[in-house]
This record gives structure tokens, sequence and C-alpha cells, in this order.
């Protein structure tokens, strides 16, 4: 599966690296404009190491913005199924808050809690959590009436009961879009460090587009594809693994 | 009746006879801006038969790039931008130079941090954009002072100045014409001094903005250039006359609602100061010296690989 994922992440990339040298080389443009393959190569060997760091850094922040945000979507999906009051006003306030766009909210995130991590863990759950977040309401707030209502006549349906068997029901949906949620953690963590960051690759980018060197962003670019199909199918894997313990698979 | 049709057939006509061009400004709409679109809407450039479309900047547009790609003539860069690109061979020449004074100042309370020579940098805590001009600017200051770098203290700094406010940043890089009425009435407001650290005093001339083109349209149309950079001249040349100061307001308030007037009356003169240190300075001129600086201070940091011999580059477009 990580050969698959990473060989066509390399076929997408190298289409797009060629299409980018079709456009330099048919338009006699400068290195500075769209940089040569001997720049991309030198950029390469020289800042492989430093960008490899800075984006094992990204990935692990951007891991737990993930994980945070599973938590945030499960606790909210869990309380947004409800039908009374509560459950709409959190719905909407969660939609509300996900419609603000993060460069408008992040300053106030920085005042609140400086530059660290806690700034970028936040801003990369905010970002990924919402696709979650309608996933989650979605299928536990769609009763599997079925069963429900065999343990709702025997009175002994409780919400803990109701939860387990919704996410149960429906745990190919829930795992597809952990996974599919997953690609937005990265980005959104990226976003963070370009914003406000003093690390990661996101703001190695920053510095890199601060210099005009397309160079480091290709660089930077292709490590992050690489690092992000590893994390795709470390995730899948898990998806597969908890199927086969659920016996669903 | 048929007057008026005559004449406004005509104006469709040279409307249509004038050449079109664009012009990809470095930044926004805003005072540091104000003589590009002076010339614009005084008709300046119509006069020199342009119909010049001018495009505001901004972090993510690149002037040369658009200029190599051909979806502008002429632009504005700032001399590091001029630099790297020509040691990456972009094919570009400078017409004129905006800014006389990098506007990229640092901004400091003086009671808090009394500054009398560069020396009294040592131990203070100084904002820095990484990969930014003021990191450059700020390095060869300390380079030029023979004071170690660990012997301050390097801030990242970010759009947001609450370090600054809440005092754990010493000193932080602004533009003086454009930012620094901002936060200073901020400060005074506060009750708190401020003053602002000009690295030109210091003796590092790095150089700001100015006009590029390609060199070949300066080849094949130097007409073209010749006529654009007039009417630029002579826009920035009048705007920034003090007799003409509500006209200047006036145009940046045209295209920047969000400034309140009052902060572009103090905008004004800093920008003059800037750009035309004394009345009879000639607008647009080179500074060759400042160039080369700007060039060695990037080569001493190793910005670029090899000299580009920026003299080279500067091809100033000027009436005799």
């Amino acid at each position: 599966m990580l050969y698959k994922r990473i060989y066509q992440f390399l076929i997408i990339y190298f289409i797009g690296l060629a299409a980018l040298m079709l456009v330099k080389y048919s338009l006699n443009l400068s290195d500075y404009t769209i940089p040569g393959v001997t720049e991309i190569w030198t950029t390469c060997r020289r800042y492989f190491g430093l960008y490899l760091m800075a984006v094992l850094n990204t990935l692990c922040v951007a891991i737990l913005g993930h994980l945070l945000s599973i938590g945030m979507a499960t606790v909210v999906g869990i309380i947004g199924r409800l039908t009374i009051w509560v459950g709409s006003f959190i719905r909407v306030a969660a939609y509300n808050i996900q419609a603000y766009p993060i460069v408008a909210v992040a300053p106030i995130i920085f005042i609140l809690l400086g530059d660290g991590l806690s700034s970028r863990l936040l801003i990369a759950a905010m970002i990924c959590y919402f696709p979650l977040l309608l996933s989650f309401i979605g299928i536990l707030s769609e009763p599997v009436k079925e069963i429900e209502h065999f343990f709702e006549s025997t009175r002994r349906m409780n919400w803990r009961l109701q939860v387990k068997i919704r996410a149960f029901e429906n745990i190919h949906k829930l795992i597809t879009v952990v996974v599919g949620s997953a690609t937005l953690a990265m980005v959104g963590t990226i976003v963070a460090e370009f914003i406000a960051a003093n690390a990661g690759i996101g703001y190695s980018i920053r510095i890199a587009l601060y210099q005009s060197d397309l160079a480091k962003i290709l660089v930077a670019l292709f490590l992050i594809g690489i690092c992000t199909s590893i994390y795709l199918v470390f995730l899948e894997w898990i998806g597969w693994f908890v199927k086969k313990q659920l016996g669903s698979i | 009746m048929i007057l008026m049709l005559a004449s406004a057939g005509c104006a469709r006509d040279d409307e249509k006879s004038m050449e079109e061009v664009s012009y990809r400004l470095k930044w926004l709409f805003n005072i540091s801006v104000v003589g590009d679109l002076y010339a614009h809407d005084s008709g300046l450039f119509a006069k020199n038969g342009l119909k010049v479309i001018v495009k505001p900047g901004g972090p993510e547009k690149d002037a040369i790039k658009e200029l190599e790609l051909g979806h502008a003539q002429f632009g504005v860069a700032s001399a590091d931008q001029v630099i790297r690109a020509v040691s990456k061979g972009a094919p570009i020449v400078v017409i004129a130079q905006l800014f006389q004074i990098n506007p990229l100042h640092w901004i400091y309370r003086p009671d808090k941090t009394p500054l009398k020579t560069p020396q009294d940098l040592k131990g203070k805590t100084i904002g820095i954009t990484h990969g930014g001009n003021d990191e450059t600017i700020m390095r060869a200051l300390l380079a030029k002072y023979d004071i170690r770098e660990s012997e301050v203290n390097f801030f990242s700094v970010r759009y947001d100045y609450t370090p600054f406010y809440q005092g754990k940043v010493d000193l932080w890089p602004l533009y003086r014409n454009a930012q620094a009425p901002i936060i200073g009435a901020k400060l005074q407001k506060a009750g708190e001094r401020f003053d602002l650290m000009d690295p030109s005093k210091m003796g590092i001339r790095f150089v700001a903005n100015s006009v590029v083109t390609t060199r070949e349209m300066l080849e094949e149309r130097p007409e073209t250039v010749k006529n654009f950079t007039r009417a630029l001249l002579q826009g920035w040349q009048e705007v920034l006359k003090p007799a003409n100061e509500q006209k200047a307001i006036d145009t940046v308030l045209k295209y920047n609602k969000e400034t309140p007037e009052e902060i572009v009356r103090q905008q004004l003169p800093a920008t003059r100061i800037l750009m035309m240190p004394t009345p009879d300075f000639e607008f647009g001129k080179m500074d060759p010296a400042a160039w080369r600086q700007t060039e060695e201070i990037m080569l001493s940091q190793k910005l670029i690989p090899v000299p580009v011999f920026v003299e080279k580059l500067l091809k100033p477009v000027r009436e005799k």
C-alpha cells in the first residue's frame, strides 16, 4: 500500500515538475521565475536534511492536531446529535466558528497563546476538524432504526449504547473521513506555521517566498507529499486493523 | 449635440491610439504609491500616449516574474529582489529609484531602550522577519559595528505588534512612512514616547523600491519606456510638492478608504523625506553607491552566489 501511494505521488509530482519545465523552456524564462533542473537538484542536496527535519516537525504537530480534532469532533458530534436546544446550539456554533477565515482568527489565537506549539496545534485542529465534525454529526444523529428499536422497546437504550451502535454501523464512513481529514491536518499545520511560527515547513516556505526561491518551495512540496503519503498509509492500516478487530471485514 | 458626439468619438479614437501597458506595484494602494496613482489619475500617462493599468502589489505578487511572463511591462521591485533576480538570469533593468532612503526603520521606546550609538543594540531584543529585508539590514548593521549576533536577541516578527506593545521586544521593524504614524499614534495614546532607528544614518544604505522593466522593452520600445518614465516621474514630483498636499491625500483616499485621512496626512511628509530628501531633488535619481553597498551586503551574507555588477542594471531614463 505504501509503495503504491509513494509511486502515485511521485508520478503526480514529476508530471507537475515537467509541466513547469515545459513552461520555463518554451517561454525561455530565467531561473528566478522558474528554477531549472540543476538549481532544483542543488537546492535539494543543500536543504534536504534541514527541510526533512522541518517536515517531520510539521507532521508531528499535524498528527497531534488531527487527534485533537478527532476528539473535538467526537465530543461535538455526540452533543450535536441531540435534537434538543443544546445540540442545535452546538451545531450552529461549530458551523459559525468554522466560517471565519483562519487568517483573521489567527492574530487572536497568537495574542492568547503566543506563537508556539499550542497555536500551531489549535489552528491545525480548526482547519481539519470541520469535515470530521460534519460527518460525525451526520453519522451520530442518524438512527439505526432496526437495532435501536430493540433496545428502546426493552428500555435498555442509553446515550453510550446509541453512540456505539451508530459508530459501529458506520465504521467504514468514519474511517474514510478520518483518513481524508489527515491531509487537512497537514495543510492546517502548514498554514499555521506560515502565518506565525518559528519552526516547521510552513515557516521555511514563508522564508523561501520572501527570497522568491521557488526551488526551495519545490523541495518542500516534495517532502510534504512523501511524508503525508506515509501518514495516510499508516492511518489506512489502522483503519484496516480496527475493522478487522470489529469483524467488519 | 453633433459637437458632443464628435468629441466623444475623438476621445474614443485617442484611447484606441494609446499604447496599453501594465504596471505592477510592490504593495497595496497606500501612501508609498501615491505618485503612481497620481500619474494615472491626473492624466499624465495619457498625455504621454499611454494607457497604463496600475495593478496593486502584495506579499504574493512579484513584479519581476510578471515582467518575464509578459503580464506586465513595468513594475516596482526592491533592490534585493532585483539583485537576486539578475543573479538567476532575469533580463531586467532599473529605470528609476523611488526611495532615496529605505523606509524600513525600527521603532523603539527611548525611555526604556536608549539608543545613542549602535553599540547600545547589545543585549537588546530586536524584531526581524526571517528571510526578509529587515533581517539582511540588521545583520549588515551588526557586522558593520562588530556586534556578534550572540550579543543580541532576535525575535521573529509577525503582522501582529503585540510583543512590541507588551514590551517583550525592544526594537520592532516597520515602514517609516506607512506604519510608523499608525503605531506611533497608538503608543502616544498610551502615553508612551517613541523614536525610530534609521539604518541609513548608521551607514547601511540598502536600496528599497525601484521601477523596473525588461531589457527587451528598453531596447525594442525605448519610446514607450521614455514616455512611461517621464509621466511617472512628473507625477511623483508634482504630488510630493507641499502645495499639492490635499491632492496627494485625496488620491490615496480614493483608492484606500480604510486608512483615516489624519493618518494619510502624517504619512505624506514622511514619504516626502524618504523620496525627495531636499525640495529641489531630482525625483527618481539612482544612487549607484547605495546599490553597490546593497550588492556587497547580499554577497557577504551569501544571498547571491556571485557578483552581478549592479551598476550595469541601472538605466536611468531621464530627459536631458
